[in-house]
C-alpha cells in the first residue's frame, strides 16, 4: 500500500514537473524570440531614426536626433538619388516581367518534356554555374561599350544582362512544376488540348504561387545588386542604380556629409519593396520551402 | 581493408562502427575517383564510337540516297525542297547562303587572325603640318578573340545543322519508302505549338544563355591564356597575345614575383580563407536557422506569425542597405564604438575592421544576422512536414527532447537539406555582397599585396577577382586564371558531395 | 467503335530497359479487353503507347485501320481515364467535363447537353458547380470517367481507374463500369492488377508478366485451362497449390504421386494425355483451392493438419499441412457445416482432404507450361 501510495506521488511530482519544466522552457523562448527580433530590428530602426536628424550629417555616437526634421529627404530630392531609383525601378519592372517569361519557359519545358538533349543541357548549365558570374563582366562590359550601353546607359545594358542570362535560374520553379502530376498534361492532351493550350489552359492557372515568386524574386534583385552595376555605370552618375550611388555616399570622402542622407535613402528603397514582399509573403515562402530546398 | 557483412557489423561496439565508417570512405575515395576518369574514358570512348557511327551513316546515305539526296550534301534544303517541304528547305538554304556569305567576308579573317591575335598593334605617326602625333590603330586583338569564338560557334552550328539536313533526307526515304506521308511547312509551325513546343519555349532562354553566358566564359577561358591586361588591352595601347600556360605557371610557382609574397602563397591564403568562410557561414546559419525556426515552431508558443514576420520583413530589405549601415555601425568611429565609448566600458575603440581576426569573426556574427531569416524560411516548412508519428513513436520509446533532435530532426532535415546545404556552401564560397559591402576585403594584408593588387584579410577569391580586374594594372588574364581556379574548386567540391550525398543515392529513404 | 491492332510493339526506355516485348493483338470493335498483371509487367505502358502518351520504339499501333503511331494522342479518337483521375483542380466538375468540347470549339448549348446528359448518367449532377477538391474518391471517379464519355470516341481506355478507391466503392464502381459499357458500346481497353476486376470485367483477358503476353483468352480460358505457372497462380484467389510432384504411367492410366498419395488424372485430361502420349516425368501440379475437399478418412483421402483457419463468412479457407509437410489451402463453404464440425476446425486439428482427377493442372517442371495447351 506505502509502495503504491508513493508511486503515485511520484507520477504527479513528474506530471508537475513536466509541467512546470515547460513553463521554464517556454519563457526562455519568449525572452530568447523577443530579444532575437530586438536584434534583427534594431539596425533597421536605426537608419530610420537617424534619418530624420537634421544638427549633423555624419555618423554619431547617439541615435535618437536631437532635432527632427526631413532634412535628409529634402536632400534626396535634390540628389541624383531620383534619377538612381528610376533607373533601379526600370531595371527591377523589365526584369520582372522578362526574367519570369525566360525562367517559366525553361523551368515548365524541363520538367514536362522528355528530349533527346535535356540531360545534357542540365548537366551543361550545371557546370556553367559553376564558374563565378563576375567573371563575364569582363567581356560583356566590352561588348556593351561597344553597343553603346554603358556609363549613361547603363539602364538597357543592365536589364540586357540581368535577363539574358536568366535561364540558368531554373531549379525553383522545376521543382514546383514538378509536383503537378504529369497526368494532368496527359488528360488535357487526350482531351484534345495542343503542348500550347496544356500550358495555358492548365498549368499556369495551377502555377499562381511560383509566378508571383518568379515576378517577386526577380523584381527585389536589381535592387540590391551592386557588382554589375558598378561594372556597367562606372563613373557615371546618370547611370547608377540605387546600390551604387548610395555606396559612393559612404566612401571615406563623403560619409561625414551623407551619412544620414543615406539613412533616408535606404527608408525610401526599403519601404516598397518591404511592403510588396510583406503583402507577397505567402507565395514567398511556398517558393522558397517548395522549391529551393529541391533544387 | 576488411569488408565486413551486414551481420558482422552489426556486433561491432560504437566506437569500432564509427571507426569502420570512416575508413570505409577514405577507402572509398581512390575507387571513386578512379570510377570517375573511368566515367569520362567510356564518355569519351562512347562520344568517338558515336562520331564513326555518324561518319559511316553520312556515307551510307550518300551512296544509297538518290540524286536529290545527293545535291542535298551540297546544296543544303534541296532534298526536301524538291519533297514539298518547303519552309525547311529554305531554312537550310538561308543558312547556308548566310554562313557562306559571313565566311567569305568576314568569317575567314577572323579565323585567320586568331592563332596571333594581330600582328601590327597601333602606330604613332609625326605629323608636321600639324606638329602632333596622330595614333593609327590596326588590329584588334580582344575583337580578333571575340570574333574568332564566334566564328567557331557558328562553324559548329553549321556543321550540326549540315547533318541534321543529312538526316532529313535519310528520314524523307525512309517515309516514303514506309508509304506514310511527309509534314508539310504547315504542320511544321502548327508542331511548334505543339510536340515540338519545347523548341519554341526554350529559343529565348538558351540564346540568352549561349550568348551572355556561354560565349562569355569560353572567351574568359581563353584569356587565361593571353596575357591580356591594362597595359595590353588589345587595341589603343598594345595587343596581347597567347602565353601558353604561363598565366599558371605563375599562379602556381613559389617565387615570388617581383618582391613580395609569391603568387601561389597569396592563392594558397586567400583559398584558405574562402574554404573556411564557406563552411562557416554554411552552418553557423544552418544550425542557427533551424534552431530559430524551431523555437517559434514549438508546441504552446504564441503569435507564431508575427515572429515569423519580423524575421522575415528583414529579407526584403535590399541588403546593401543593411550591410553597408551595419558595415559603418562597427566602424571605428561607428555607433557601437561610440556607444560604447561613451558608456565608458572601452577606452579606445574596438578594432572591427582593422584586426584580422576580429574583421573575420565580425564578418561572420554579421552573415548570421543576415542569414538566419532565410534559413529559418527554408527550415520552418520542412520541420512541419517532419511525419509527427516520427516523434510520438520515439516519445513512446523513451527519447528526450535532445535524443529526439538528434535521432530524428537532425537527419531528417540533412537528408532534405543535402543539396541545399551544397548550393549554399558553393555560393558562401562566392558571396561577393557580403563581404565587399561590409569590409571591402579590409584590413589590408600588405604581405599578400603586392602584384597582385590590394588583397585584404577577408578578402575571398571572388573579392580578389573583382578587385584584380578594376585594379590600376586590370589584370585580366590573373582574373581569369583566378576564375577558373574558383570553378575547378567548385567543381571537385559538387563532385565529392554530390557522391557522398544520401539525398541522390538513396532517394526513397525518407518518402 | 473500332478495331485496335498491335502489331510487334515494343517499348525499350532512354535507359535500354524493354518495358514491352513484341506486343501482338488484335482487338475486336465493341471489345471490352482488360491488361492484367503484377506491377512493372508493361500493361500500362502499353495501354499509353496506344494511347500516344508513350513513343512507340518499335511496331505499329492502328485504330479503326490507321496507323496512329505518328499522330497526336488528340487526333487519335480516344478517351482515357487515368488512375489519380487527373482533374483539373482549377475547373468545376461542369468545365471539367466540358473542356474536351470546349477545344473542339462545339457551341455552348450542344456541351450544355452533353454535360449534363453525361452527368445524369453518372449521378453527379447535383455536383456540377463543385470543384474536384471538395468530392470524394468514388464522385472524383465518375467525374474522370464523364469527362471521357463526352468525346464520342472509337476507344475507350481506363488505367486502374478504381485502384484508388476502397474495397467497397470498387464492387460498386465495378459494376457501374459493366452498365456503362452497356451504354457506351464501345470498345474498351482495362488496364488493372486485380484479377478479379479482370475476370468480372473482360471479354478477354491479357495476361503479362515482365512485359511478354503470358496468355489471352476469356476469362473461363484463362481460369480453367492456364497456359503456364504463372497464369495458373495470378489468377484465381487464394492462389493455386502448386506441388512438386511426378506424373507416371501405369497400364494405360496416368497418375501423380504428391504427398505419398496416388491419384489418377481422370476426365478429360486422362484422355488428352493418353491422346498426345504425355512421357512420364516431373511436373508441378496445381490444384485450386475450391476443388480441394474435406472428406472421411479412406483410401484416397490424403491426412492433413490444420494450421489456421480463416473465416470468410460464407466460406472458411483452410491452411492445413500434409504428411510431408507441404502447405495446401483448402476453400470450404460453410453453409453446409454444423456448429460441431465448425468448432473441430482449429488449429492442430486432424483432417482428411481429396481431389478430383480432374480439377488437377499439370505443368511441366522445367518449362512451367501447361501439359496440355
Amino acid at each position: 500500500m506505502a509502495t503504491k501510495e508513493k508511486t503515485l506521488v511520484e507520477t504527479q511530482q513528474r506530471h508537475m514537473g513536466m509541467k512546470a519544466l515547460n513553463r521554464i522552457s517556454n519563457t526562455a523562448v519568449y525572452i530568447l524570440l523577443t530579444v532575437i527580433s530586438i536584434v534583427w530590428l534594431l539596425p533597421f530602426a536605426f537608419i530610420l531614426l537617424q534619418s530624420f536628424r537634421v544638427e549633423s550629417t555624419s555618423p554619431v555616437g547617439y541615435v535618437i536626433p536631437q532635432q527632427w526634421g526631413l532634412d535628409n529627404y529634402l536632400q534626396l530630392w535634390n540628389s541624383d538619388f531620383k534619377r538612381w531609383y528610376i533607373n533601379t525601378f526600370i531595371i527591377a519592372l523589365f526584369a520582372a516581367v522578362f526574367v519570369t517569361i525566360i525562367q517559366l519557359c525553361m523551368s515548365y519545358t524541363l520538367s514536362r518534356f522528355r528530349f533527346k538533349l535535356r540531360g545534357p543541357m542540365m548537366r551543361f548549365m550545371l557546370i556553367l554555374g559553376m564558374f563565378p558570374g563576375m567573371l563575364t563582366m569582363i567581356i560583356l562590359y566590352r561588348v556593351l561599350a561597344d553597343l553603346g550601353l554603358t556609363q549613361a546607359n547603363a539602364v538597357p545594358g543592365l536589364i540586357l544582362v540581368s535577363v539574358a542570362s536568366s535561364g540558368m535560374g531554373y531549379y525553383v520553379s522545376k521543382g514546383f512544376f514538378d509536383t503537378i502530376p504529369k497526368s494532368l498534361d496527359e488528360a488535357a492532351r487526350v482531351d484534345g488540348a495542343t503542348r500550347l493550350q496544356v500550358l495555358y489552359k492548365i498549368i499556369l492557372p495551377l502555377s499562381k504561387p511560383i509566378v508571383i515568386y518568379t515576378i517577386l524574386t526577380a523584381f527585389m534583385g536589381p535592387w540590391g545588386d551592386y557588382v554589375f552595376a558598378r561594372y556597367v555605370a562606372f563613373g557615371t552618375s546618370a547611370g547608377y542604380n540605387v546600390a551604387v550611388g548610395m555606396y559612393s555616399w559612404l566612401t571615406n570622402d563623403q560619409i561625414a556629409q551623407m551619412y544620414t542622407t543615406f539613412c533616408a535613402g535606404g527608408v525610401i528603397v526599403a519601404i516598397p519593396v518591404t511592403i510588396l514582399f510583406l503583402c507577397l509573403q505567402k507565395y514567398y515562402v511556398e517558393g522558397v520551402t517548395g522549391g529551393a530546398v529541391k533544387g | 581493408m576488411k569488408k565486413y557483412s551486414d551481420l558482422e557489423f552489426l556486433r561491432l561496439s560504437k566506437w569500432q562502427k564509427f571507426c569502420y565508417r570512416i575508413i570505409a570512405f577514405f577507402c572509398g575515395i581512390p575507387g571513386a575517383i578512379a570510377g570517375f576518369f573511368l566515367n569520362i574514358g567510356k564518355t569519351i570512348q562512347k562520344g568517338f564510337q558515336s562520331f564513326i557511327a555518324e561518319l559511316k551513316d553520312i556515307a551510307i546515305t550518300f551512296t544509297t540516297g538518290d540524286w536529290k539526296t545527293k545535291v542535298s550534301y551540297i546544296v543544303m534544303g534541296f532534298g526536301n525542297l524538291t519533297h514539298g517541304q518547303f519552309l525547311r528547305g529554305i531554312m537550310f538554304l538561308l543558312f547556308e547562303i548566310v554562313f557562306l556569305f559571313y565566311m567569305i567576308t568576314t568569317g575567314g579573317y577572323w579565323l585567320s587572325m586568331l592563332p596571333s591575335l594581330g600582328h601590327q598593334g597601333p602606330t604613332k605617326e609625326y605629323n608636321a603640318i600639324y606638329d602632333q602625333y596622330t595614333t593609327t590603330y590596326n588590329d584588334n586583338s580582344f575583337k580578333i578573340l571575340l570574333y574568332g569564338v564566334l566564328t567557331i560557334f557558328f562553324i559548329v552550328a553549321f556543321i550540326y545543322t549540315w547533318r541534321a539536313n543529312v538526316k532529313q533526307c535519310k528520314t524523307i526515304n525512309m517515309i516514303l519508302k514506309r508509304g506514310g506521308k511527309l509534314k508539310r511547312s504547315g504542320d511544321d509551325l502548327r508542331s511548334l505549338v505543339d510536340e515540338s513546343f519545347y523548341k519554341t519555349l526554350l529559343a529565348l532562354p538558351l540564346t540568352g544563355i549561349l550568348v551572355f553566358t556561354v560565349m562569355p566564359i569560353v572567351f574568359m577561358v581563353l584569356v587565361a591564356f593571353t596575357n591580356y591586361d591594362g597595359a595590353h588591352n588589345g587595341y589603343s595601347n598594345a595587343l596581347f597575345t597567347w602565353v601558353g600556360l604561363d598565366n599558371f605557371n605563375t599562379l602556381f610557382s613559389w617565387q615570388s614575383a617581383g618582391g613580395g609574397q609569391s603568387y601561389s602563397a597569396t592563392f594558397g591564403e586567400i583559398l584558405t580563407w574562402t574554404l573556411i568562410w564557406a563552411f562557416l557561414a554554411t552552418f553557423t546559419n544552418y544550425f542557427l536557422g533551424m534552431f530559430v525556426a524551431m523555437m517559434i515552431n514549438k508546441k504552446g508558443i504564441r503569435l507564431k506569425k508575427m515572429w515569423r514576420t519580423i524575421l522575415v520583413m528583414t529579407v526584403a530589405i535590399p541588403q546593401f542597405i543593411s550591410l553597408l549601415y551595419v558595415s559603418k555601425m562597427f566602424a571605428r568611429n561607428g555607433l557601437v564604438n561610440l556607444t560604447l565609448q561613451g558608456m565608458g566600458l572601452i577606452n579606445s575603440p574596438l578594432p572591427f575592421w582593422e584586426n584580422p581576426m576580429w574583421a573575420r569573426v565580425t564578418v561572420i556574427i554579421i552573415n548570421i544576422w543576415i542569414g538566419i531569416p532565410y534559413l529559418m524560411l527554408i527550415t520552418t516548412g520542412i520541420l512541419m512536414n517532419i511525419p509527427a508519428d516520427l516523434y510520438e513513436s520515439a516519445r513512446i520509446d523513451g527519447a528526450n527532447g535532445w535524443q529526439q533532435y538528434t535521432k530524428i530532426t537532425l537527419p531528417y532535415m540533412l537528408f532534405i537539406t543535402g543539396p541545399y546545404l551544397l548550393t549554399s556552401f558553393t555560393g558562401n564560397m562566392n558571396n561577393f555582397n557580403v563581404i565587399y559591402l561590409l569590409t571591402g576585403g579590409a584590413p589590408t594584408n600588405s604581405a599578400a599585396s603586392g602584384a597582385a593588387g590590394s588583397v585584404g584579410y577577408t578578402d575571398l577569391l571572388i573579392t580578389w577577382l573583382f578587385k584584380i580586374t578594376t585594379g590600376a594594372e586590370s589584370q585580366y588574364y590573373l582574373a581569369s586564371v583566378v576564375g577558373i581556379m574558383v570553378f575547378v574548386v567548385v567543381a571537385l567540391i559538387s563532385l565529392v558531395v554530390y557522391n557522398l550525398l544520401p539525398s541522390i543515392k538513396n532517394e526513397e529513404d525518407y518518402q | 467503335m473500332a478495331s485496335v491492332k498491335l502489331t510487334n510493339v515494343k517499348k525499350i526506355y532512354d535507359n535500354n530497359v524493354v518495358a514491352v516485348h513484341d506486343f501482338n493483338l488484335e482487338i475486336k470493335d465493341k471489345e471490352f479487353v482488360v491488361f492484367v498483371g503484377p506491377s512493372g509487367c508493361g500493361k500500362s505502358t502499353t495501354l499509353r503507347m496506344i494511347a500516344g502518351l508513350e513513343e512507340i520504339s518499335e511496331g505499329t499501333v492502328e485504330i479503326d485501320g490507321e496507323v496512329v503511331n505518328d499522330l497526336q494522342p488528340k487526333d487519335r479518337g480516344i478517351a482515357m481515364v487515368f488512375q489519380n483521375y487527373a482533374l483539373y483542380p482549377h475547373m468545376s466538375v461542369y468545365d471539367n467535363i466540358a473542356f474536351s468540347l470546349r477545344l473542339q470549339k462545339e457551341s455552348e448549348d450542344v456541351i450544355y447537353d452533353k454535360v449534363t446528359k453525361a452527368a445524369e448518367i453518372l449521378g453527379i449532377t447535383e455536383y456540377l458547380m463543385r470543384k474536384p477538391r471538395a468530392l470524394s474518391g468514388g464522385q472524383r471517379q465518375r467525374v474522370a470517367i464523364g469527362r471521357a464519355m463526352v468525346r464520342n470516341s472509337k476507344v475507350f481506355l481506363m488505367d486502374e481507374p478504381l485502384s484508388n478507391l476502397d474495397a467497397k466503392l470498387r464492387n460498386q464502381m465495378r459494376a457501374e463500369i459493366i452498365l456503362l459499357r452497356q451504354k457506351l458500346d464501345t470498345t474498351f481497353i482495362y488496364v488493372t492488377h486485380d484479377q478479379t476486376e479482370a475476370m468480372t470485367l473482360a471479354d478477354r483477358i491479357v495476361i503479362m508478366k515482365d512485359g511478354y503476353i503470358m496468355q489471352v483468352g476469356t476469362p473461363d480460358e484463362v481460369f480453367d485451362m492456364p497456359d503456364n505457372l504463372f497464369v495458373a497462380e495470378f489468377i484465381g484467389a487464394p492462389k493455386m497449390n502448386i506441388v512438386k510432384t511426378k506424373l507416371v504411367l501405369e497400364g494405360g492410366k496416368y497418375y501423380v504421386t504428391p504427398f505419398g498419395a496416388k491419384i489418377e488424372v481422370t476426365g478429360e485430361k486422362g484422355d488428352e494425355l493418353r491422346k498426345r502420349k504425355v512421357p512420364a516425368k516431373d511436373i508441378l501440379l496445381g490444384v485450386r483451392p475450391e476443388h480441394i475437399q474435406l472428406t472421411d478418412a479412406g483410401h484416397d483421402s490424403i491426412p492433413c493438419t490444420l494450421v489456421v483457419d480463416e473465416m470468410m463468412g460464407s466460406e472458411l479457407h483452410l491452411h492445413v499441412d500434409t504428411a510431408d509437410g507441404t502447405r495446401l489451402i483448402v476453400r470450404t463453404p460453410t453453409l453446409e457445416m454444423s456448429k460441431a464440425q465448425r468448432s473441430a476446425m482449429v488449429g492442430g486439428a486432424k483432417l482428411h482432404i481429396s481431389f478430383g482427377g480432374n480439377a488437377m493442372h499439370l505443368f511441366d517442371a522445367q518449362t512451367e507450361k501447361n501439359l496440355l495447351t
